[in-house]
């Protein structure tokens, strides 16, 4: 009978998470078209070379180089990433020999893994309604969403092991006695911790804070150090090896984390009493939507046809905090110290650490979430009479599922159903195809330029170089700049013996027909006496070479 | 040593279940992507996990979260010297082998 109730959560949690990656899915099932913003574009073809060329690089292929040569802070071009992350995208494309599918499903899998690990640690402390509704509540979280689209991929996967973590220390300090303990737990916890710097430094900056005031609250509360020297020795060995495996990367983290932040204003006082920040300090990089508690998780306003405008879901939230307050079990003070560690992570502008600040806000909903259910569902423990109590608390769980279809479902679905369906958003298939022969016909030493794009181009520009593995220069507005005032010198200096594109084919989308104009009669003016090497779908490929 | 894997019918059924999901929703190369998943990120973590004290659900959730880290780590190193295809057979079966020297520790210790 056990068993059996076991093989039905597991199934109803499968449920679950299908019909998340489903969601999160749904821009490239019907599109098989890389898309993202730059940094998309970064993950994606540091993870595309080692696959397609068969060997991994320390230091960067000329095309990711003319991008990114400083990103490492310590070794300039060289990653500037700890391998792991993109070494996993590109394990998966060379097993499933695809380029496109097994790394975007491989990231929509690491950055949906927040509804496993958080299932999963709820499930063990709380049990399974709690664990499943937050799963299920978290599938339609917009602040997990929208970075995930526009291409934030290590980050995202790196706040699902803090729950994990936090588990580990629990589990280890909880079952600490002189006699007996389970030092596995610390070991684990010590690597899990190596592992989530390996994926994004900020989720370990984020566990850190959490295993700190996890530890005060337990400390205070049992009043027991549960300190072992061999288990804390033996987890700091496992810690520092792990640590030390890509020493370039983890100096680029350690000088980028010494280093002074150019924005070292105070903030002012009132914004201990906020979570979220104010979005026009923020312009350009995150809509102000993104700073929206109401937007980003849903507005459950059941009432509002009687005139009620209370949103609920911060009304089950502000519940759940009460009830774990109040009760203050081990569990719940796993709770409370991981969302008060949260808080001083998105407060740490006070100590001058602005770096990256606005991301942190974005794992709000995955401690938000868990305590938001057990605020819903503990209405039904303030009933005496068992019977009413089952009812409400069953009732509870319906409304909850009603309320995440109604209010925060069709947000979540229409974003990512709909996502870089603009044309001028992916690749067409002349531009993919033109980067296909370019990887093939030329070599990754030869210069490859793209001249004149617009910027609403730019993004096809990247994309087309990463799935080339070429092109290393990029002249953006070459054509209608001021800013290229040499334009002769650049010709002759610059682009001598490139392969030059010339690239109509989005030619309909462009909007300044000005611009097409100005393209064609450069062509015919600069590159007529030249090589045509690639002439299809509006596309053409020059060799620009001297005549002499 | 412990390579036995508790519950294998039901967890060969959920894993038939999940590939055939995948192939629905992103045909072959989704499917071979959740295959790829749990044969290197999760296969030779939990075979490792297996010859320690953690309950199942413990073993399975941190297989994938430790094999994300630790597999890639050995691979892009060999990477390095050799074909990287290769190196991630040659990461398999290294992690593997761990598996079956690995002593059992089954029980909490003092």
């Amino acid at each position: 009978m056990k068993f059996k109730r076991a093989y039905l959560e597991i199934a109803a949690f499968l449920a679950v998470y299908f019909f998340a990656v489903y969601l999160w899915t749904l821009p490239f099932q019907n599109s098989k078209i890389p898309y993202g913003e730059f940094d998309a574009i970064s993950h994606w073809e540091l993870a595309d070379y080692p696959a397609q060329n068969d060997r991994t690089f320390v230091y960067l292929p000329p095309f990711i180089d003319y991008s990114y040569p400083e990103n490492n802070k310590y070794k300039p071009h060289t990653l500037w990433y700890h391998p792991p992350f993109h070494t996993d995208l590109a394990m998966i494309s060379a097993f499933a020999r695809d380029r496109v599918v097994p790394i975007y499903l491989t990231n929509a899998i690491f950055a949906s893994s927040i509804l496993i690990s958080v299932y999963f640690v709820m499930r063990k402390l709380f049990g399974f309604l709690p664990a499943i509704l937050s799963s299920f509540l978290l599938t339609f979280s917009m602040r997990d969403i929208m970075p995930y689209l526009w291409g934030q991929w290590p980050e995202r996967f790196a706040y699902a092991f803090i729950p994990l973590i936090l588990y580990c220390f629990y589990m280890y300090y909880t079952s600490y006695s002189k006699e007996s303990s389970k030092p596995v737990y610390i070991y684990m916890m010590s690597i899990l911790i190596a592992v989530n710097i390996m994926i994004h430094p900020l989720g370990f900056f984020h566990s850190l804070a959490g295993l700190f005031v996890l530890w005060i609250f337990l400390l205070v509360k049992h009043k027991k150090l549960a300190f072992n020297f061999k288990h804390i020795i033996i987890s700091l060995i496992i810690f520092i090896i792990l640590f030390a495996i890509f020493p370039y990367q983890t100096a680029s983290m350690l000088k980028t984390f010494a280093q002074k932040d150019a924005n070292t204003k105070q903030p002012p006082f009132s914004r201990l009493f906020q979570w979220s920040f104010d979005p026009k300090n923020f312009g350009g990089s995150v809509p102000p939507s993104y700073f929206s508690f109401r937007e980003m998780s849903g507005n459950w306003t059941l009432l509002s046809k009687l005139g009620i405008n209370l949103n609920f879901l911060m009304v089950f939230l502000l519940m759940g905090i009460f009830v774990l307050v109040i009760r203050r079990q081990d569990r719940d003070i796993f709770l409370l110290a991981w969302l008060i560690s949260l808080y001083l992570v998105l407060h740490r502008d006070f100590i001058g650490k602005t770096n990256l600040i606005h991301r942190s806000l974005s794992a709000t909903a995955h401690i938000f979430v868990p305590i938001t259910i057990l605020g819903a569902l503990s209405i039904a423990s303030f009933i005496k009479a068992r019977q009413i109590s089952q009812f409400l608390k069953y009732g509870m769980v319906l409304l909850v599922i009603f309320l995440a279809f109604k209010y925060s479902m069709p947000q979540a679905y229409s974003t990512l159903d709909t996502a870089y369906d603009n044309p001028l958003k992916r690749l067409n298939q002349a531009q993919i195809d033109v980067s296909e022969w370019l990887k093939t016909n030329t070599n990754d030493q030869q210069n490859v330029s793209i001249i004149g794009p617009p910027p609403e181009l730019m993004e096809k520009v990247w994309w087309m170089a990463s799935i080339s593995h070429r092109v290393s220069n990029f002249f953006e507005g070459f054509l209608t700049w001021g800013r290229y005032k040499n334009k002769p010198e650049i010709a002759s200096s610059h682009l001598l013996n490139d392969f030059i594109v010339m690239d109509y084919s989005d030619i309909g989308l462009i909007s300044d027909r000005s611009y097409v104009d100005k393209w064609q009669q450069y062509e015919k003016q600069n590159l007529a006496n030249h090589t045509l090497l690639y002439n299809k779908g509006s596309i053409g490929v020059y060799k620009y070479e001297s005549k002499n | 040593m412990n390579l036995k894997i508790e519950n294998k019918g039901f967890i060969a059924i959920t894993v038939v279940i999940i590939l055939a999901f995948f192939y629905l929703i992103l045909g072959f190369p989704g499917m071979m992507s959740a295959l790829g998943i749990i044969l290197i990120f999760m296969l030779p973590a939990y075979l490792i996990l297996n010859n320690f004290d953690l309950e199942q659900d413990e073993k399975i959730i941190f297989s994938f979260f430790i094999g994300v880290g630790i597999f890639p780590s050995i691979s892009y190193w060999l990477g390095m010297v050799i074909s990287f295809r290769l190196a991630i057979l040659i990461t398999f079966i290294l992690l593997v082998a761990i598996a079956v020297v690995l002593p059992s520790r089954n029980k909490a210790s003092k």
